[in-house]
């Protein structure tokens, strides 16, 4: 099967890297065949497992996970950020373990269950972790959510009650650059039932319970006169 | 990356094999690999994938205990007979890279990866590794590069976390290539740039990792693996250390005293076992042998520092060491 | 009309007689009971957001879209003498091949753009990129800032500086500087007499303090999805500014801005590096033209860190006297800054607008270098500028004997702020901050530091919004308004819901389409600010007309109609009184809408900048020199916070992009070739999940009445001074003080050597 060209694929179809169909639930992995088996350089026909649905796909073998879900399938939840594994942004869950999606031939994952952000909220609805990502406001940009939601729901599945300690750890593969990190470690802990989620209450935000200081307001004689200057220099 | 085919081997000898022809690339984790071909430092034709070879990921504790080549870092990491036995490995595991890097890297893998020399890892840059001549390093960015063998036309330095571990704990490898299997002490697989500046190890001709044995603890056993990062969340090191050794009698046997990121290899500090062996734990020993360690050091022009922090890093593994 | 407004903070206001533009509500009254302004309100595309189902930029897929790529140059100087396409145009797949460099052009920095290609898949386009053949003539370069300035340095520049000009790039200033070599300035700041200052000074003190550059790195990179219809472009763009990107396209391909659409559903942050349409919106625009298809171009993070902007260095003398009472006599800075082929280096905004002093000089010098463009980065100038200010106020005080706080609030003008420093310190523990610096580990020293925070409380005109209400009792929103991950979406929904009297769910907004009534750029912390009295506004209007069409129905005058608590009444009137639906289903089938645009910033009002004071408390290793920053207070102000969720969020973002800046974020260039080495996320260290405090951020809530939501950005101050304070909680630890950035083990050691060389506490 050098050519990949089996039944079902057009010569376009395997040309373009293009998704072939997508049907059912996940069926059996296929048993070896005799020899090593050679596949490519050209597209070559392969079954990936994504969110229990089979996806039949022909794409070269240089082509990674994570272009065959996103530019293939369609499945651009999964971000790709650095391309190199230092991430974490194009995590997905292979035979339930976290791994970059970047750093995996498309070819290797075949026939093995994949789940991506797509795959959490079952039916239209979230997960609880999901739930408390948004409650505790664990996403800014969400450029690193889906990685950092899949690290989190893999770190609950092994352990329910995790510390503080053992979140961090769970999402130090996963970087953000908004800086959501101190909102993760309490979204896990919501969904973990470990902090209660409170009904919105501003006044902890607020300084109004610190004591008034002893002075009157005051117009800042420097202010009208430094806007325009600081805005020149600023040049923002 | 290149366009190349893709070999499904089905046993390490045909992963062998098939790995031993021109332009070909053995695959494991493949974390590696993919990045270097990502960057184009590494082109090959053909790919070999052993990663679904069923068998070769195998923990056995023993004592004696023996890994498959193909098991995870993360496995490693999570064993609890290695915790308990081996802990110096299981914390190297533990302390490398991210959990999903973790997840995919195998053991062979990491200590067959290439170094992590910024030189090295930028297609611009002909290097030595890369077969050029020049070492960028020696006279440009070092801060993060070698202390120990700097006079060996590349200064890079080891990135393997288990490599360190595994040559303080003396362990064996087994390997498989066209020509057979054979048992080698991981002493003998670092290469050091004068052997050949584009190798860090002996792997050539289709040569493969199968498992790494680790000898039986001697009664006493202790062993201990600190790793100095300047930032706590996916960083390579600064400095590694490693150091086994048996405390019997309030008297130190059998010290193995390795530090790793330092030198092209895995650094073992021979010296500063002479310190130790025989000898009875004081603060005043912990600092002689921490001099003893350093004092062939050759630091570049940016990381003196690293001398320093490679003092105190093994002090402080002796200081746990003897705890 | 002028209305009598209550202004002021903390329970203390001044009557102050403010004009109100024709059509424009007034500020809310500090006595206000909010439904949702101020809460905790979760962001509005969290759904969308945690489910992968947001559709960024980089994720959109059109029918036959083609993959785009740039080539750049691998040396940091040198002339283009031949682009070869033939090779890479005759690869299967490829569709469009383009020279982005002529023969004879000058490539000034390594990662400039040479050539781009579009094909059928990504992969094809990376063959076509290595099928391009390139010849060049290595040129002499410069890649520090010392090596610049030296006489007889190889020129950046030749003639004219030829900075990039896309919207949010670093220019050198408006006016004419002079330019010796590749040193251009200075641009000079003078007040008082800086001499006459010193001389009165009890204490001087003077210190060089040197910053790195960094880079932007928002994860999502660099890019846009081009498509031509006939002559039409639409484009999915990451962007802060979604118009600006239209008008830069519009004028690179010459069309029509009206022919172009931008679209920007969700994106991945920009930081201040994504206001244009940029040399590779540019060339994905060609490409999709020249291919006759659609054309996705995105930067890979090399090309991200290479090109795509950063935060330039800066290498400040500063000075600074005060009296023996802690009176600041004078400030005088010497800066010096690359921001490689742009400019735009100044630090000056804190030491001119934090602390008073009646004599203050300035001299900002940009320093040409062959390396990536500078752009503006989240408070241009501040971070490094604070943390040398604030150094210096902290060897004033030792110099004087006084607390460092203490010579802070001496000299602070700013009310608000000096009540920040007062909770913050509470907060730190500011008082017992020297009896906290011994630890359970005789190597480890704990450190309290402090810095101050300022930003500019604008907001401007342009902005226009449309608010509809709908018979069925619903309101929808259109702005064109891009959510860099700000939460500028729920903002919109938060104003336009509290003006209505509905539940947040009752108010659908759309943004992100210049399609909509513009919508400001998102930068400079001025998108709250120009937004929210827009949609306020619009909301009021269609409020309204809302009253307008009851009355008609009533047959009363419009002014006698109310709307308040969900309810439509004519006061006096017991039987005209209706629910809200009830008084929407007397609306024709069209609702009603109102279009309004910013109302003028109310220059009467309490004019001020936005302060903001930030304490860190760190541990330091004493013998490995690493640093643990293990607690941040941050207090600030933002006026009236519309949504204290994403601003809490935001300024964890910022303490915490701060601390990355502090303690490891550096772009390194290789001496010897000038190239980038670390041009990854892996050795361009950012702070992870394990290297982030605890972060208490506490509001000060200010009724400035500058405009009807008394709204200020939150961006830029939140990354202000976190820097400053880090470093200043490190020479506390350590008792020697830290004048470089990234504190580096290397830089904490020579600390601690000094201040054991001096015999002093360590």
């Amino acid at each position: 099967m050098k050519d990949g060209s089996k039944g079902g694929f057009t010569r376009r179809d395997l040309v373009r890297g293009s998704l072939v169909g997508a049907v059912g639930a996940a069926v059996g992995v296929k048993a070896p065949e005799a020899g090593p088996s050679r596949i490519g350089p050209g597209p070559a026909p392969l079954e990936l497992t994504v969110n229990g649905a089979v996806h039949r796909l022909s794409v070269e073998p240089r082509v990674t996970l994570a272009d065959a879900l996103r530019e293939t399938i369609g499945l651009t939840g999964t971000k790709v950020v650095c391309g190199r594994g230092a991430c974490g942004a194009c995590t997905v869950l292979l035979d339930g373990e976290t791994v970059c999606s970047c750093l995996l031939l498309a070819h290797e994952a075949a026939g093995r269950p994949i789940t991506t952000i797509e795959g959490l909220a079952a039916g239209g609805r979230l997960t609880p972790l999901q739930e408390a990502f948004i409650a505790a406001d664990a996403l800014q940009c969400g450029f690193c959510t889906s990685g950092m939601v899949l690290s989190c729901q893999r770190l609950l599945a092994r352990n329910p009650k995790p510390t503080r300690g053992e979140i961090r750890e769970a999402v130090s593969g996963n970087l953000c650059r908004c800086g959501t990190y101190n909102h993760v470690f309490e979204a896990v802990e919501r969904a973990a039932g470990m902090k209660k989620a409170d009904a919105g209450t501003p006044a902890d935000l607020f300084a109004s319970r610190f004591p008034a200081p002893d002075s009157r307001l005051t117009d800042d004689p420097r202010v009208a006169m430094a806007t325009r200057e600081a805005m020149d220099a600023e040049e923002v | 990356m290149r366009p190349f085919a893709l070999v499904h081997a089905r046993t390490l000898e045909e992963a062998a094999r098939e790995s031993a022809r021109p332009d070909a690339a053995l695959k494991a984790g493949g974390v590696d690999l993919l990045d270097r071909m990502k960057e184009g430092l590494d082109s090959p034709k053909t790919v070999v994938s052993i990663a679904g070879i069923a068998g070769h990921d195998r923990i056995e504790t023993g004592p004696p205990g023996r890994i498959g080549a193909l098991a995870t870092l993360a496995k490693i990491a999570e064993h609890p007979g290695l915790r308990k036995i081996y802990p110096a490995l299981a914390q190297a595991a533990a302390g490398a890279a991210t959990p999903q890097i973790r997840n995919m890297a195998t053991l062979g893998g990491n200590l067959a990866q290439r170094p992590r020399c910024w030189y090295y890892r930028l297609e611009e840059f002909d290097c030595r590794k890369k077969g050029g001549q020049d070492c960028f390093a020696l006279e440009g960015e070092n801060r993060f590069h070698a202390i120990f063998d700097t006079d060996l036309l590349c200064c890079s330095v080891h990135p393997s976390a288990t490599g360190t571990a595994l040559l303080a704990y003396g362990a064996q490898l087994e390997t498989v290539s066209p020509k057979g299997k054979r048992r080698l002490p991981i002493e003998d697989f670092f290469y050091r740039p004068t052997d050949d500046a584009t190798r860090e190890n002996i792997l050539a001709g289709g040569e493969i990792i199968a498992s790494v044995t680790l000898p039986v603890p001697a009664a006493g056993a202790r062993s201990v693996y600190r790793k100095l990062k300047e930032k706590e969340s996916f960083d390579w090191p600064i400095v590694e250390t490693c150091v086994t050794l048996t405390l019997s009698g309030g008297v130190i046997g059998n010290p193995r005293v390795v530090l790793g990121s330092v030198a092209p290899t895995p650094h073992r500090c021979v010296e500063a076992e002479k310190v130790l062996a025989g000898a009875r734990p004081s603060e005043e020993l912990v600092r002689r042998a921490a001099e003893a360690a350093v004092q062939g050091a050759k630091p570049l022009g940016q990381n003196a520092f690293k001398v320093r922090l490679a003092r105190v890093e093994l002090e402080r593994a002796l200081r746990e060491a003897f705890a | 009309m002028a209305d009598k407004l209550r202004l002021g903070f903390n329970g203390k206001y001044q009557v102050k007689d403010v004009a109100i533009a024709l059509g424009d509500p007034a500020p809310w009254d500090p006595s206000t009971k909010f439904s949702v302004v101020g809460s905790r309100v979760p962001r509005l595309d969290g759904p969308a957001k945690t489910t992968g189902a947001a559709r960024y930029a980089i994720d959109v897929r059109l029918p036959g879209l083609l993959y785009g790529r740039i080539l750049r140059s691998p040396l940091a100087a040198a002339t283009v003498k031949s682009i070869d396409l033939s090779a890479a145009k005759a690869l299967p797949g490829v569709r469009a091949a383009l020279a982005l460099a002529e023969p004879g052009e000058k490539i000034r920095f390594a990662g400039q753009e040479v050539a781009a290609v579009a094909a059928d898949t990504p992969e094809r386009a990376e063959d076509a990129l290595a099928a391009i053949r390139v010849a060049y003539d290595p040129l002499p370069f410069v890649v520090t800032i010392e090596d610049a300035g030296r006489p007889g340095a190889p020129l950046v520049f030749e003639g004219q500086a030829t900075t990039r000009s896309s919207a949010g790039d670093m220019p050198s200033g408006r006016k004419a500087l002079p330019r010796e070599g590749n040193v251009l300035g200075p641009r000079l700041t003078s007040k008082g007499n800086v001499g006459e200052g010193f001389r009165k000074a009890d204490a001087v003190v003077e210190g060089t303090y040197v910053t790195q550059v960094q880079t932007h790195n928002a994860l999502e990179t660099h890019g846009l999805v081009a498509r031509f219809d006939g002559d039409e472009l639409t484009v999915w763009a990451s962007t802060q500014g979604i118009f600006s990107v239209r008008d830069e396209l519009a004028e690179a391909m010459k069309i029509p801005a009206s022919k172009v659409k931008v679209i920007t559903e969700y994106m991945g942050g920009g930081f201040g590096a994504k206001f244009g349409a940029r040399i590779e919106g540019v060339t994905a625009a060609r490409l999709a033209r020249e291919a006759g298809a659609p054309v996705k171009l995105f930067l890979d993070r090399k090309e991200e860190q290479l090109a795509a902007g950063n935060r330039p260095s800066s290498v400040q003398w500063i000075k600074a006297g005060a009296t023996k009472d802690g009176k600041l006599t004078a400030l005088h800075l010497i800066v010096r800054g690359t921001g490689g082929t742009n400019g735009g280096t100044g630090t000056s905004g804190p030491i001119k607008n934090i602390y008073a002093c009646d004599n203050l000089q300035v001299e900002e010098f940009d320093v040409f270098t062959n390396a990536g463009p500078s752009a503006a980065m989240r408070a241009p100038g501040h971070p490094q500028g604070s943390f040398a200010l604030e150094a210096t106020l902290d060897e004033l005080a030792r110099e004087l004997g006084m607390d460092p706080l203490e010579l802070r609030m001496k000299n602070d003008p700013s009310e608000v702020r000096r009540e920040e420093f007062r909770i913050g310190a509470e907060k730190i523990g500011w008082q017992t901050r020297d009896s906290r610096r011994a630890t359970k580990d005789p190597a480890v020293r704990r450190g309290v530091g402090v810095g101050a925070a300022v930003w500019y409380n604008t907001g401007d005109t342009g902005p226009r919004a449309t608010v509809t209400i709908h018979r069925d009792g619903s309101a929808g929103v259109e702005h064109g308004l891009q959510d860099l991950g700000t939460g500028s979406r729920t903002m919109v929904a938060i104003v336009a819901a509290e003006e209505l009297g509905l539940p947040l769910e009752k108010v659908s907004v759309h943004i992100g389409d210049t399609r909509m009534p513009f919508g400001p750029a998102s930068g400079g912390s001025t998108t709250t600010p120009s937004s929210a009295p827009t949609i306020r506004r619009a909301a009021w209007q269609a409020k309204r007309k809302l009253a307008e069409a009851v009355a008609r129905q009533w047959k009363v005058p419009a002014e006698s109609v109310v709307i308040a608590g969900g309810t439509v009444s004519a006061p006096g009137d017991p039987a005209r009184k209706v629910s809200w639906p009830e008084a929407c289903r007397l609306l024709p089938d069209e609702g009603v809408a109102a279009t309004a645009d910013r109302a003028e910033n109310h220059e009467d009002a309490w004019k001020r900048f936005t302060g903001g004071a930030q304490f860190a408390q760190v541990e330091v290793d004493t013998e490995t020199g690493k640093v643990r920053v293990e607690r941040v207070v941050a207090v600030h102000d933002c006026g009236i916070v519309l949504n204290a969720l994403a601003t809490e969020s935001q300024i964890q973002g910022g303490v915490i992009q701060g601390l990355s800046y502090a303690l490891f974020e550096n772009r390194i260039l290789d001496r010897q070739t000038g190239r980038m080495v670390n041009p990854n996320t892996e050795q361009y260290k950012m702070a992870g999940s394990l290297d982030v405090p605890e972060i208490e951020v506490i509001l000060v809530p200010v009724w400035d009445g500058v405009n009807n939501t008394h709204s200020v950005g939150i961006g830029e101050p939140a990354v202000v001074p976190t820097a400053a304070a880090i470093a200043n909680a490190v020479s506390h630890a350590v008792g020697a003080r830290i004048r470089q950035l990234p504190i580096t083990p290397e830089v904490v050691l020579a600390a601690v050597d000094e201040a054991r060389a001096k015999g002093g506490r360590t």
